[in-house]
């Protein structure tokens, strides 16, 4: 039964070391009357409980390395170790964010040469590594945009055009950053519907946010139009960069009419996903908008590296530092290990690995788009519904068989909705071990739906009751309380 | 070199199956015009090439050679090994955000010890799965005050709040209609409470101060709380969570809102990022906290089980009627505070921010012998402080530099009139002959 760290604390037990205290430092103290007056309650714990803990609970997690993760909108793809080796590096762990430029050369160079080489990758000219994550990006690009129009006296542009197939952060940035958003519909097609935006766009048009392919999986073919249609009205493109992997060295955000956009170096460029972050959300722009790049900014003198931290026209600072350095790094490794040769291998065989299962997967689901979809695809899992089993226990139900389930209910328009996502990375055979699965668990709903309306059987838990943890929020433990629990 | 796992053979059976000749078959949606040929010339790099680039670049950065005084938000601490043991296992690294609690309990549990964790130092009631980083943790929270007061329409924010976060702040108000006073710095380095007095209005949604603050100062934290209670504006403070281990917590000193960056806990300083930031608060405002938070639960048979909770704040249900458009948190950097937390336990935090306070007291008194060298404040600190030197700074840096040691943050492009002082930290990772040495380089160059 799953028993925290505070639950297995023993008296005076510990795992830590100090450096030698000196005599000479012991006479310092600071005031007693702003000292801690309660003890920290956390546990105490030995080095090899600790370690035991921790490795109990890994075990309880999955991950890409242990197992096959097909979550679209992820791009849950290999996470190469020399990656890892690379941000582990002492020369780069311990170098201080503030450290004059002439001691740090080697980390400068590493983000004035990503953000050129995204810039060429993208059809874009100049960008910033400051994001944070790929919400942030978008929220920097947006701000960008808001400045953009603001420099040129245009500040009534309040709104944003968003797709209603679109990630929720999109919708979530624009109105974070004080704009108000216009739901355009997607066509039959699984499109965005021209003519609605053509009606939509206007003299309020602030810009439009679009990721192509879109999270249907969906190229828009008419993207030069849509492209047009937005810039004629005075509005600005963000290019929501989540869908990239499929486009790598195929074609260029820049080159489809894009003006600004970020990329989740999370996603496409192979970086951990951490079980949740960190993240990195780069953000690249056309030249119009380069002075409204966040700080600080790079640049390069000769064969010196200097940072620029004041600038006029900039939205500012955007995280504490320079965003996550470690993150970018291992970006850096990984582009230059493929090269514009790899990366385009990617994209294609990413696409290959997708139309592979979708046209596999036709025998069991619903496929509601029957035109090569990119990176990933969408399939309804609305045939079984007459048994009860719906998308979710299918996902379940995948989890006893050891695969990841792929992304459920989004997107929001598809009815009973999986979203797939192999990534290049998975050999043929875990494509074809995957189909067998599904088979397997479409013989069950048959035969015993309620085998899989309850899954999973084979985890650690059960199905969980998100209702009563929302409704009765216990969200931490303490050291002293007797948790009521079967040890 | 690639990492596609499928060659020749297994491509040409999946494009039968597809039904194509040639995967450019399936990109026949992107109009030709803007569609790339093929790169012939492989431009990529072996494995090994590309280690040894790596290697030399890491080599560009003398930086790790110097005995390194900086400090201002990013702090040279003893990462305990075992932080880099567990954060490298596969199932924590390379796992999504736990979209599938029962195949995520790991990471979910996790999450719940590291919130109980950051309450237990920051004595307050509950904390989220943590943000991108310190600035956005105040900046978060800042939004957060004028989310649950909704008529106010003031933000009071310290001088001495460290000026990136403040830039962060300052973006993510932009778009709000809220007024933002700076409370100025009274002579003795802490915030002029005067100031605060005279300006706070039922307008007030909230303070938020820094302590310590930018400039190492500990701020009168309590005093500031009754004067924001007063008027019922929020008190939302920044700190360096290892300050807890020996000064007051937030929850002791009555602030509403603790936030800062967990970096000082077993996450490198590499260059700035990733780092992860608190939020802990009081119970009250839970539904206002932005980004993940895990909570307990039991699964179909009463076992107890670990799920992100709370949802209904979130991007990906409310769309443009979420808290906030964050959606990842910084788990693996939040592991890695955890581990490192309970690894120093209970008494070893309490000996860490000591150690801390010691040596860096221990460096403020010897350099008080020094000719030519005098001091910001003399409030009290904790593991920094500002030192003023009457050579020129230039000079004085590059006397430091000589000798391999990196003496402080000159401050100058902060605060212009600080054009002859330098912010300096002292953690435990430097010992008493290395102190010495730095007094002996101040007197004599």
């Amino acid at each position: 039964m799953a028993k925290t760290a505070f639950n297995k604390s023993q008296k005076g037990q510990h795992a830590w070391s100090l450096p030698k205290e000196e005599e000479a430092f012991h006479s310092f103290s600071p005031p007693k009357e702003s000292l801690r007056e309660t003890e920290i309650e956390l546990p105490e714990l030995s080095e090899l409980d600790l370690t035991r803990h921790f490795s109990g609970l890994a075990r309880k997690n999955m991950g890409i390395d242990t197992h096959f993760y097909p979550l679209g909108s992820c791009t849950m793809k290999l996470n190469p170790r020399v990656n890892e080796w690379c941000a582990a590096l002492p020369g780069f762990t311990r170098t201080h964010p503030l450290a004059p430029d002439e001691a740090v050369q080697g980390n400068l160079r590493v983000i004035y040469e990503l953000i050129s080489f995204l810039c060429q990758l993208c059809g874009m000219e100049g960008g910033s590594l400051a994001p944070n994550a790929g919400a942030q990006g978008e929220f920097v690009g947006v701000q960008m945009i808001a400045a953009y129009h603001r420099s040129r006296g245009e500040s009534h542009r309040t709104e944003f055009l968003i797709p209603d197939s679109a990630h929720g952060t999109n919708p979530a940035t624009a109105a974070m950053a004080g704009f108000s958003t216009v739901p355009i519909p997607t066509d039959h097609k699984g499109d965005m519907d021209l003519k609605k935006l053509k009606a939509a766009c206007s003299e309020r048009t602030a810009g439009l946010m679009l990721t192509n392919p879109n999270t249907l999986g969906l190229f828009s073919p008419v993207i030069l139009e849509i492209a047009r249609c937005v810039h004629e009205a005075g509005g600005l493109l963000f290019y929501d960069g989540a869908n990239l992997n499929p486009l790598l060295a195929i074609t260029r955000p820049g080159d489809m009419g894009f003006d600004v956009m970020h990329i989740n170096l999370h996603k496409t460029f192979s970086t951990p996903h951490g079980g949740g972050g960190p993240g990195s959300g780069p953000v690249l722009c056309k030249a119009r908008l380069k002075p409204f790049l966040p700080l600080p900014y790079i640049v390069k003198e000769g064969g010196h590296y200097r940072t620029v931290w004041r600038s006029e026209q900039t939205i500012g600072h955007i995280s504490s530092f320079l965003g996550n350095f470690a993150i970018y790094l291992r970006a850096y490794l990984y582009v230059i290990l493929h090269g514009m040769f790899g990366l385009r291998r990617i994209a294609e065989q990413s696409v290959v690995n997708a139309n592979y299962l979708k046209t596999c997967l036709q025998a069991y689901f619903t496929i509601p788009f029957p035109q090569p979809c990119m990176h990933e695809f969408v399939v309804q899992a609305d045939t079984y519904l007459d048994k009860g089993v719906r998308a979710l226990d299918i996902a379940k139900r995948l989890l006893d068989y050891g695969v990841h389930a792929p992304t459920i209910y989004f997107p929001l328009i598809i009815k009973e909705c999986l979203l797939i996502e192999p990534t290049e990375s998975e050999s043929l055979d875990t494509l074809d071990r995957f189909i067998q699965i599904i088979e397997k668990i479409v013989r069950e709903i048959q035969e015993d739906p309620q085998l899989v309306k309850t899954a999973p059987h084979s985890l650690s838990v059960s199905r969980l009751d998100e209702v009563r943890a929302a409704r009765q929020p216990i969200l931490r433990t303490y050291l002293f309380r007797e948790d009521n629990i079967d040890l | 070199m690639d990492f596609v796992s499928n060659q020749e053979p297994q491509l040409k059976r999946m494009l039968e199956k597809i039904g194509v000749a040639d995967p450019l078959e399936l990109f026949e949606a992107i109009p030709k015009k803007i569609l790339l040929p093929r790169p012939i010339q492989d431009d990529g790099l072996s494995e090994f090439e590309g280690m040894r680039r790596m290697e030399q670049i890491a080599a560009a950065n003398t930086f790790p050679s110097f005995d390194n005084y900086l400090g201002a938000g990013s702090y040279e601490h003893h990462v305990p090994a075992l932080v880099h043991a567990i954060c490298s296992k596969s199932e924590f690294l390379t796992a999504y955000t736990p979209y599938q609690p029962e195949a995520s309990q790991g990471m979910l549990q996790s999450i719940f010890e590291y919130q109980s964790a950051i309450c237990a130092l920051t004595g307050m009631e509950v904390s989220n799965a943590s943000v991108y980083d310190g600035a956005s943790a105040c900046a978060e929270a800042a939004l957060m005050s004028l989310r649950t007061q909704k008529k106010r329409n003031q933000i009071l924010i310290g001088e001495t709040l460290h000026p990136h976060y403040r830039g962060v702040v300052d973006h993510y108000l932009r778009s709000q209609a809220v007024e933002v006073l700076t409370i100025p710095i009274s002579s003795d380095g802490r915030l002029d409470l005067e100031f605060v007095k005279k300006r706070i209005s039922p307008q007030t949604a909230s303070l938020l101060v820094q302590s310590p603050s930018f400039l190492g100062v500990m701020d009168e934290i309590p005093r500031l709380c009754v004067v924001a209670k007063e008027v019922g504006a929020l008190l939302i403070l920044c700190a360096n969570p290892l300050v807890y281990g020996l000064y007051r917590s937030a929850g002791e000193a009555g602030a509403d809102i603790a936030v800062g960056d967990c970096q000082p806990f077993g996450i490198p300083m590499q260059f700035g990022g990733p780092y992860a930031g608190y939020i802990a608060c009081k119970e009250s405002l839970v539904r206002q906290l932005p980004g993940r938070i895990v909570g307990e639960t039991v699964d179909t048979q009463g076992r107890r089980g670990f799920v992100l909770t709370l949802q209904a704040r979130e991007q990906h249900i409310r769309r443009e009627k979420a808290t906030s458009n964050i959606c990842t948190n910084q788990a693996l950097a939040a592991l890695a505070a955890l581990v490192a937390l309970l690894w120093y336990g209970k008494e070893g935090v309490r000996k860490l921010a000591l150690t801390n306070f010691q040596r860096a007291a221990y460096l403020k008194q010897r350099l008080k012998s020094v000719k030519g060298v005098s001091f910001l404040s003399e409030a009290p600190h904790f593991n920094e402080f500002v030192v003023r030197f009457e050579d020129p700074l230039n000079q004085v840096l590059a006397r430091f530099r000589e000798k391999g040691i990196e003496p402080g943050l000159p401050l100058e492009r902060y605060f212009s009139t600080l054009n002859q002082h330098l912010l300096v930290a002292v953690t435990e990772t430097k010992s008493k002959a290395q102190l010495d040495r730095y007094v002996e380089v101040a007197r004599h160059g």
